[in-house]
Order: structure tokens, then C-alpha cells, then sequence
């Protein structure tokens, strides 16, 4: 198997005279990719997720650590005998080679004959849907077509692993979901291994098999899309998520009181006392109505409706339970008769509230 | 009608300077070129000085000499000029610190002095009895400074191609460095994921990046080169000299008859470097040089 193993990799870049803050360190990074996962480093801009790329492509040494792909010790090996490709968030395409020439390059690096490359290129064009563009050149194509040019650049040549820095941010939001779907489509029928790296989170979920969340420097949590948005490690990832009813208090004798007591039940005893943090995710959150009959293991809470706001099919309901306000979101039909200033009850299963420490 | 012809008339005096000097020169010189003369009571028009020049062998050794002189300060200007170049592009891209500005500058040096003084100093090191002979010989690798070989005032011209060489390598490497800052930092990233190493990057990107003003700097240095007077005339021999000092050595001979001859070679020098130019042209064209950079 040719898994990517990254072994403990860190980086400290150092502090410059015209700095004030600290100078910027890539905490070590432990992380294995299995062959034809695709992994998404998941982060906001400037958490060293473009550092860590990096680091793996060899375009930056490591100062510590070790890179392995199946047997073979890569942290030394120089970027250009590594056989990895990389899309750059700009297409960065060369302007004096036509597409068919800039698709090959790789290729020709490799010393394939040229009818060899070109027919590569060829079909690798049909497949990113350029068929019939390869003599072009850059300045012709738009700036979605350049990325799917970049794209075919980088799997033409089999790369062992596919390295890709917010190859869309630069795009708009269509394309962006255009080229989403062109790239799963492809890294499954190529099956290559893809790490991902991107703070948009909709575009990780959309396309990930699993997800690193990162911030300052530091690997916060890996699991898969689903995991890490329903058990978020900690507040940070939670945060980062999207997530925003975050109830800090006190876990004790198997009862969670929020600090300003607006919020206190029993919990499950598995819950340790130092998790003292409780995430509440807004979809897992849901209206009681009158005829309802109590369920077993839900938690009940009171509360008054700040305001509504419809978003995407949905409505966000912000309800106000002492001095939190908890987001909800509920369907059309739950919210239809909901106003401002009206009481409101709602209730959680206690399986879907996340504790986590403070 | 007057904010149209405005602009024209205000270039009038510049284009008329232009046009009278340059064209109205080289005008009276094919004119007298082709024996109109009234000066000396000649107003026919005859080909008799081309006939003569083509007949002459020195004509035939000086243009050969030329070519060659041209040919060869223009390829060792290009090459060691676009080494500069590319060395400075590389130590740029390779150090963040300020020595790359340093080296710049100091490469720019040879620009700042004239053409007749990089001739003194191309005689002051090469000549038998130059600095360079002497410690060669202090050094014990010459017996005798006689034993040096004869670079300068040589018939072969080696010491025009040198002082050319030093002096437009600059011109050439200033030429081609403001071009090179056209590459994207991260081309050589994705140049070096994709399997280039520094030699590969140069030759697939840097190079053709570089092309087209590499062309034009080398074509500018062999013009001037193969036009120049005052280098070949300090530097080289009497006979067989360059085209532009037989063509003075002419015009200077003390008859008036030799002038048609004289102004004929300008003429064909500057027929010459014309088709040259087309031919430079026609190749920039065919090659694609400029394709997709603008």
C-alpha cells in the first residue's frame, strides 16, 4: 500500500526584525493518508495549512520530521523526484506553452516520447471536459477553464499523491461547485490520493473522505465529516465548524448547569467533569408543541423567540434562554407561526449535545 | 480641423530634425554613392563605386572581417550576457537578502564607461606588453611576455571582440533581466512538483520567457557592433580593417574621386543591417516568441 505517512513534521519559521508577534511554528504533525483517500486539511487563513503542503511537496525542508509514501523515505528526496502533483490556488499555467504543452509538461519532464505525452494530454483534456482546446493557449481560456487545464496538468502525470491549496477560492461560487464536481468525479476514476487544503468548509465536507481541522499551527482534530461536525475535540473546532451554541458551565454529580444557570439537567455519568462545555448543534434542536407527550432522554428548556431569518429552506430562529441566545433551525412548517417576543419550548436529545472541555 | 492637426504640428520640429539629419544623410550618401557629385562637377548617376567595391578584394576581407568581428562580440555578449542575467534572476529567487542588488549593480558597471576607454583597458590587459602578460610571465607560466599571444591589434580582431564582449554583455543582461522579473515566483514551484530540476526550469520556462528580448539586445549589439568606428580603428589592424574604418580610411584617402566609394560601403552597411532586421523579424515571427504573453 502506498499510504502518505507524515511523520511528527514541524516547522518554525523565524522571527524577522519588523515583526512584533512571535514568529509563525507548524506544531509537529502526525497524519496518515491511505491511498486513494481523499483528505482535507481544514483551517482559517494563516493556521499553516499552505505550510504544511508545502512541507509534503519538499518546496520548504522540514525541520523536524519524517515524510514516507509506502517504503519510501521522502523527506529528503528533492520536490521534483517526489512524483506528487500540485494545483496552486491560481491556475499559475505557463503563458508561452499552448494548454496541450502545459498539460504535458510533466510528462515531458518524465522523458515521454512526444506523440506519447501529447496523446496523454489529449485525453486528459476530454476527461476535464477541454476536449479540443489543447491548442490554445492560457490567455484564451477563462478563469475556470485554466483550473480545469491545471487540474489535467496534475493527474495526467499519475502523480502518487495530488496536492491541491484552495485550487477554487479564486473562482465563483458556480464554477466553484462546477469544479467540485469534476474533482470528485475524477479522483474517483483515477483513484489518487488527494490532500485538500481549503478554509471553506463546505467545499471539505462536500469532498472529503475525512478532514484535519487546523488552527495556529497546531492539527486540532482528524475524523471523518460527519465525526468531526458531530464531536467536535473541543470549542476551537466547534468554532471553526460553524458552530455556535456554546453553553459554558459546570459538570457535577451528573448534572450540567450553565454559568448562568439559565440551563441545568442531568446528564449521562460517562461525562467527565472537567468537559464542562456544551455544544448544541441547531438542527438537533426542535419545537415542543402542546399535544406533545414527554419523551425519555430528551432535555427541556424554555425560552422566547428573538427573531427568524429564512436561509436556504430553513429558517434560523434565534431563541433567548437567559442570557444565551441559541440558534435553531427549522423547517418552514415549524416556524410558520413563530414571532418575536412569543415563549417558546424546545427540547434536545441528550445524545446530540457534545460536552467538551473548557 | 486644428485640435486634429495639433498634435502633428507640434511634432513637426522633432520628426523634421529627425528626417533631415538621419534620412537627409543617408539620402546625400547614396546619392554621392552613386556618383552625383556636383562638388567635383559629377551630376550622372553611375554604379561605378558598387562596381568597384565589388571587384576590390579589400572590399571582400573587410566585410568578411566584420561579419566575423559583429558575429562574434554579439554571441559572446548574448551568451555572457544572458548568464548574468539569469545568474542574478536565480540568486534573486534563491536569497531574500540584498546581495543580488549588489551584484547587479556591480554587472551594470561596464555601461558607465565609453567605448574608447573599455578599448584602452582592453589594450592595458591584452596587449604583449599588458598587465596581464606580466603576471603570466611573473608567474612563471609565459618565459617571455613575447610568448603571449597577440590579442590586441591583431588581424583576426580578437581584441575588438573582447572590448565589445566586456562592454554589451551589460547591455545585454539589462536588457533581458527586466523580462525575467515576468516569472511568476511560484512557476518554479510548480516547475520543480512537476519534475524540473534548475536545468530544465531554465530551458522550458526562463529561457523562451527570455527569447524575444534576448533576440532584439543581440541583434542590437551586432548592429552597432558592425557599424561601430572607433574600437576597430584603436584595436585593429591596418589592413584588412572593418568596413566602417576602410570606409573612413576612403573618405580620408585625400582624393575626392575615392568618396562615392566610401559612402557606397555606409550604404551597403546600412543595407545590411536592414535586412538583417527583416530576417530577425521574419525568425521572431516564425518562432512565436510572443505568443500568450500578452
Amino acid at each position: 500500500m502506498s499510504d502518505l505517512r507524515i511523520i511528527n513534521i514541524e516547522k518554525q519559521y523565524p522571527q524577522t526584525k519588523q515583526q512584533k508577534d512571535p514568529a509563525f511554528s507548524l506544531q509537529p504533525v502526525a497524519l496518515t493518508i491511505k491511498e486513494g483517500e481523499f483528505f482535507s486539511l481544514l483551517g482559517p487563513s494563516g493556521c499553516g495549512k499552505t505550510t504544511l503542503l508545502k512541507l509534503i511537496a519538499g518546496l520548504i525542508p522540514a525541520d523536524n520530521g519524517e515524510i514516507w509514501v509506502g517504503d519510501d523515505h521522502l523527506t529528503a528526496v528533492a520536490p521534483e523526484a517526489r512524483r506528487f502533483a500540485m494545483v496552486f490556488q491560481q491556475s499559475l499555467l505557463f503563458p508561452h506553452m499552448t494548454v496541450e504543452d502545459n498539460v504535458a509538461f510533466g510528462l515531458k519532464m518524465q522523458k515521454i516520447s512526444k506523440r506519447e505525452r501529447l496523446a496523454d494530454a489529449q485525453s486528459m483534456l476530454e476527461h476535464v471536459g477541454l476536449g479540443g482546446y489543447g491548442s490554445r493557449f492560457p490567455d484564451e481560456l477563462s478563469g475556470g477553464q485554466q483550473q480545469r487545464v491545471a487540474l489535467a496538468r496534475a493527474l495526467v502525470a499519475k502523480p502518487r499523491l495530488l496536492l491541491m491549496d484552495e485550487p477554487f477560492s479564486a473562482l465563483d461560487p458556480s464554477l466553484r461547485e462546477e469544479m467540485r464536481e469534476l474533482l470528485r468525479s475524477v479522483q474517483k476514476e483515477f483513484h489518487v490520493t488527494v490532500l485538500f487544503v481549503t478554509h471553506d468548509r463546505e467545499e471539505a465536507f462536500y469532498l472529503s473522505d475525512r478532514i484535519g481541522v487546523m488552527s495556529e499551527g497546531r492539527l486540532l482534530q482528524i475524523g471523518k465529516p460527519k465525526e468531526i461536525y458531530e464531536q467536535p475535540v473541543n470549542v476551537e473546532v466547534a468554532s471553526f465548524l460553524g458552530l455556535k451554541n456554546i453553553i459554558r458551565g459546570t459538570v457535577a454529580n451528573n448534572h450540567f448547569i450553565s454559568n448562568d444557570q439559565s440551563f441545568e439537567f442531568p446528564i449521562q455519568s460517562s461525562i467527565q467533569t472537567s468537559q464542562s462545555v456544551l455544544i448544541i448543534r441547531p438542527e438537533t434542536i426542535r419545537p415542543v408543541s402542546e399535544n406533545m407527550v414527554e419523551i425519555l432522554g430528551c432535555v427541556y428548556f424554555k425560552g422566547v423567540i428573538h427573531h427568524k431569518i429564512f436561509s436556504h429552506g430553513y429558517y434560523s430562529v434565534k431563541v433567548r434562554i437567559g442570557e444565551h441566545l441559541l440558534i435553531c433551525n427549522f423547517t418552514s412548517q415549524e416556524a410558520e407561526k413563530m414571532n418575536p417576543e412569543q415563549p417558546i419550548d424546545l427540547m434536545i436529545n441528550s445524545e446530540d449535545m457534545r460536552f467538551v472541555n473548557g | 480641423m486644428w485640435q486634429k492637426t495639433r498634435p502633428y504640428l507640434l511634432l513637426l520640429p522633432a520628426i523634421g530634425t529627425i528626417v533631415l539629419l538621419f534620412f537627409g544623410g543617408l539620402f546625400d550618401g547614396l546619392l554621392k554613392s552613386l556618383g552625383y557629385f556636383p562638388a567635383i562637377g559629377e551630376t550622372r548617376f553611375e554604379m561605378t563605386a558598387y562596381t568597384n567595391l565589388f571587384q576590390s578584394s579589400e572590399f571582400w576581407e573587410s566585410l568578411i572581417l566584420t561579419i566575423r568581428v559583429a558575429a562574434l562580440s554579439s554571441i559572446f555578449a548574448a551568451v555572457l550576457g544572458a548568464a548574468i542575467a539569469v545568474s542574478l534572476f536565480m540568486l534573486k529567487e534563491s536569497s531574500k537578502s540584498g546581495a543580488s542588488q549588489v551584484w547587479h549593480r556591480l554587472f551594470q558597471l561596464p555601461l558607465t564607461i565609453p567605448h574608447l576607454v573599455g578599448g584602452y583597458i582592453i589594450v592595458l590587459l591584452f596587449m604583449q606588453s599588458g598587465f596581464l602578460s606580466k603576471i603570466l610571465a611573473s608567474a612563471g607560466l609565459i618565459d617571455e611576455i613575447t610568448d603571449f599571444p597577440v590579442l590586441v591589434n591583431d588581424p583576426f580582431g580578437w581584441g575588438i571582440i573582447l572590448t565589445y564582449a566586456w562592454k554589451e554583455a551589460p547591455f545585454v543582461s539589462l536588457m533581458i533581466y527586466p523580462v525575467l522579473s515576468r516569472i511568476h515566483r511560484s512557476w518554479r514551484d510548480v516547475a520543480r512538483v512537476y519534475g524540473a530540476g534548475s536545468w530544465n526550469f531554465i530551458r522550458e520556462i526562463v529561457l523562451p520567457v527570455m527569447l524575444p528580448a534576448w533576440t532584439i539586445a543581440t541583434f542590437i549589439v551586432f548592429v552597432f557592433t558592425f557599424s561601430a568606428f572607433e574600437v576597430p580603428f584603436l584595436l585593429g589592424v591596418t589592413y584588412p580593417s572593418m568596413l566602417p574604418v576602410y570606409s573612413y580610411q576612403l573618405y580620408t584617402s585625400g582624393t575626392l574621386a575615392d568618396r562615392p566609394e566610401a559612402l557606397a560601403v555606409n550604404i551597403i552597411l546600412a543595407a545590411l543591417t536592414i535586412l538583417l532586421g527583416l530576417v530577425v523579424y521574419y525568425f521572431s515571427k516564425r518562432w512565436n516568441v510572443l505568443k500568450g504573453w500578452d
